[in-house]
């Protein structure tokens, strides 16, 4: 009995993905479980299993198409064995139909509500209420990634608004301006999609910037003390390493600024997941580094090397990106002395770094060059007000100009 | 303004159509000198005199369809079944007749009929002196049904009733007779079809009958007390029905209960309960609920009857199960 492999849903939010490539070819045996082919969601690249074992009698997908959750991308069964024609039918309906230009196949379409029907999902059918339902179609909300709240977990009407207004996941910072040149058509990935909706989603909310001047002689000295204490083959503590240090310090004494604003409440988390935003080959990415108000400044150098070094491969998992609650955008390292980054949305800040450069300061009273740091934090004005936006500063800048006082 | 009993209500609204109106005249069994069962025909004898205060034999087929003939003569009777129950003795008149006459006629008879009738639990009746019939009689086209809860309510729709060209069957509440409100000196006719919003609320929508909406408007203070505001809406006409004023209520509040005397199973809040799913399926944010009698004869012992018919907290724990969430 050939078995038709669709497109599984990786994680909510996710409505389509783009097959890299396949691990396996027409007529080559697979085993229910083993890799099949490689997966470009709007996030991540990963491996997908075959759910089904035997031999591929056909591949629907090719490589780059972007496919939808639930569509066939394959057919598995026995050698020899006839592919179904629905089952055969390709995943992607050729461009060249423009027939499909209906409204119905309009992009921005929502999912209709009998895909919830999916067998894939635990449990069946998705428990909500008619309200609820009408509320996640208007508004493209996905009921499989709701929480429902109701009697017996029934989604209800409150479940959907709260997921409206709450992205799902990490996004945001500053794009560079594209270079000025030949007028290049690129499709955007499914990475570039994401941030761009995003970020769009995160512009809406009000905002407001204040900067800080820190005298980095003493972080940085710090840094070049560490950084002499590494092994041979060690990772070397980066300045970046040293900033989510203090701003992890900072964010323990105000946790107004380590929290998430989700529509009808503010979430302070007592630990600072701290997202870095990390240029990727495919675009902007933001892994997450773990409790770093409890770990060393050489902990978080190899944690903060480790993601970067797979975001640039493209080898980032869903969990990396997940759960942040503050994020440090740093553009020292391109000689930008300042800039303004865009909140990444639920959290309620976020810091854009410069360049650490000598600069003229005055200090008792002479003039004196030191390396001075340009720090601006955007804050999302719903959720905390300007003063203990600014007392967060005053603290960063005093720890990374005294870091002993981190202690 | 003139503070007046619902059965104080009752009488102004006969005695002035009677002042007024030759054609208006009451019949019942002891509504004459004994003033009725429950008081409400009290010291009409003496101003109308036996020509229009009529008692009759204790026949409620004879009583109806007698009422069908002066009405399709051109008077404008109002009979009174002394009780609800006794209506069953009476189904032929109403239901084959009066509901049908102006139909079968193509227009050419009228029945301007209005049966008072009375009932409701609260007083130990027992199984066949209480019940709650209304339902019935909302089954048959053809009739009007009215259920009025309040002195206003029921004066004025009487009045409507008495000049409407339809048979309409108006229930009043036992329990109800005694509660009293300030009326206006002038009697303001309502219109029959016509809900009330007693109370305005964003949370949930009571919609209750007779005796349930002052339950209703009880559980709904309670309610509030806990942040649900409740919306208490009472049709007053069972039929026709404002649909409008109820889908209106519920497509603003997202969750709906229905409440009557009357035994739930099928009864008019399920007629109800159709009606907002229908109409308002997308607007609604929980299962609808139903209050409403156990399925069960009325028991005598006081405590059982309580323990049959619905009161404030059950419409208080239907609100609750409306806006429930899970863990609380």
């Amino acid at each position: 009995m050939a078995t038709s492999v669709t497109l599984p849903r990786l994680g909510q939010g996710m409505e389509s993905g783009t097959i890299v490539r396949w691990l396996k070819a027409e007529g080559d045996r697979v085993e229910k479980g083993e890799a099949l082919y490689e997966l470009d969601t709007e996030k991540v690249t990963q491996e997908v299993e075959a759910d089904a074992g035997g031999v591929v009698l056909k591949i629907l997908a090719g490589e780059g198409e972007e496919i939808e959750v639930g569509k066939p991308v394959a057919v598995i069964g026995e050698p020899g064995e006839d592919v179904p024609a629905e089952a055969a039918a390709p995943a992607v309906e050729p461009a060249s139909d423009g027939h499909r230009a209906e409204p119905e196949a309009a992009p921005t379409a929502e999912p209709e509500p009998a895909v919830e029907a999916r067998p894939s999902e635990p449990g069946g059918r998705i428990k909500a209420s008619p309200l609820a339902r009408r509320i996640a179609r208007e508004r493209g909300v996905d009921l499989a990634g709701v929480t429902g709240t109701g009697p017996d977990g029934r989604i209800v009407a409150e479940d959907v608004e709260r997921a409206a207004t709450a992205p799902t996941a990490p996004a945001a910072a500053p794009v560079l301006a594209a270079p000025v040149g030949e007028v290049e058509v690129e499709k955007l990935s499914p990475t570039r999609k994401t941030i761009a909706r995003r970020l769009t989603e995160a512009w809406q909310i009000p905002v407001f910037q204040l900067g800080i001047d820190v005298d980095m002689s003493r972080a940085t000295a710090l840094r070049e003390r560490l950084v002499e204490r590494v092994p041979e083959g060690g990772t070397k503590p980066t300045l970046t390493d040293v900033l989510a240090k203090a701003c992890a310090a900072a964010l323990m004494r105000r946790p107004a600024l380590n929290a998430h604003f989700e529509g009808e409440e503010v979430r302070r988390f007592p630990s600072a997941d701290i997202g870095l935003a990390v240029a990727a080959p495919e675009g902007l990415v933001v892994p997450v580094l773990r409790a770093c108000e409890r770990r060393t400044v050489a902990e978080i150098a190899v944690s903060r090397a480790d993601v970067v070094s797979r975001a640039r491969s493209r080898q980032l998992r869903r969990e990396d990106l997940e759960g942040g609650t503050f994020t440090i955008s740093n553009l020292g390292m391109f000689g930008v002395d300042q800039f303004i980054a865009v909140l990444n949305p639920p959290q309620v800040a976020i810091l854009a770094v410069g360049s650490v450069a000598e600069r003229p300061l005055v200090v008792d009273g002479e003039l004196v060059a030191r390396p001075v740091m340009t720090a601006t934090l955007t804050c999302d004005h719903r959720a905390v007000d300007g003063a203990p936006a600014a007392e967060f500063l005053e603290d960063l800048k005093a720890f990374l100009e005294e870091p002993g006082l981190m202690l | 303004m003139a503070e007046l009993s619902y059965r104080e209500a009752v009488r102004d609204a006969l005695s002035r159509a009677m002042r007024e109106d030759d054609r208006v005249f009451v019949m019942g069994e002891d509504i004459a000198e004994m003033g009725g069962s429950m008081g409400v025909t009290q010291g009409m004898l003496a101003e109308f005199g036996p020509e229009r205060v009529r008692n009759t034999p204790i026949s409620e087929m004879a009583i109806v369809g007698t009422g069908i003939g002066a009405a399709m003569q051109g008077m404008r009777p109002v009979v009174e079944v002394m009780y609800e129950d006794f209506l069953t003795l009476a189904m032929e008149q109403i239901v084959n007749q009066a509901a049908k006459h102006r139909y079968m006629s193509g227009g050419q008879l009228t029945v301007p009929l209005t049966l008072r009738t009375q009932g409701g639990a609260g007083w130990s009746p027992g199984a066949q002196h209480a019940q709650q019939v209304e339902a019935w009689f909302v089954h048959v086209p053809g009739l009007k049904v009215v259920f009025a809860s309040t002195p206003t309510d029921v004066r004025g729709l009487l009045w409507s009733a008495i000049y409407d060209d339809n048979p309409v069957v108006f229930f009043e509440h036992r329990t109800l007779y005694g509660i009293k409100e300030d009326v206006p000196d002038e009697l303001e006719p309502i219109p029959i079809g016509r809900a009330r919003v007693h109370r305005r609320g964003e949370d949930v929508t009571v919609v209750a009958t007779g005796r349930l909406v002052h339950e209703a408007l009880t559980a709904a203070e309670q309610a509030e007390q806990e942040g649900v505001s409740v919306e208490v809406v009472d049709p007053r006409t069972l039929q026709p029905l404002d649909e409008e004023a109820i889908v209106d209520s519920v497509k603003k509040t997202n969750r709906c209960v229905v409440a009557h005397e009357a035994v739930t199973r099928m009864g008019f809040g399920a007629e109800v309960a159709a009606l907002v799913q229908h109409q308002a399926f997308d607007w609604l944010d929980a299962p609808i609920e139903r209050v409403g009698s156990k399925f069960a004869p009325l028991p005598f012992a006081p405590i059982m009857e309580e323990w049959v018919v619905p009161h404030a907290d059950d419409v208080l724990a239907a609100i609750r199960r409306t806006v429930q969430r899970d863990g609380n």
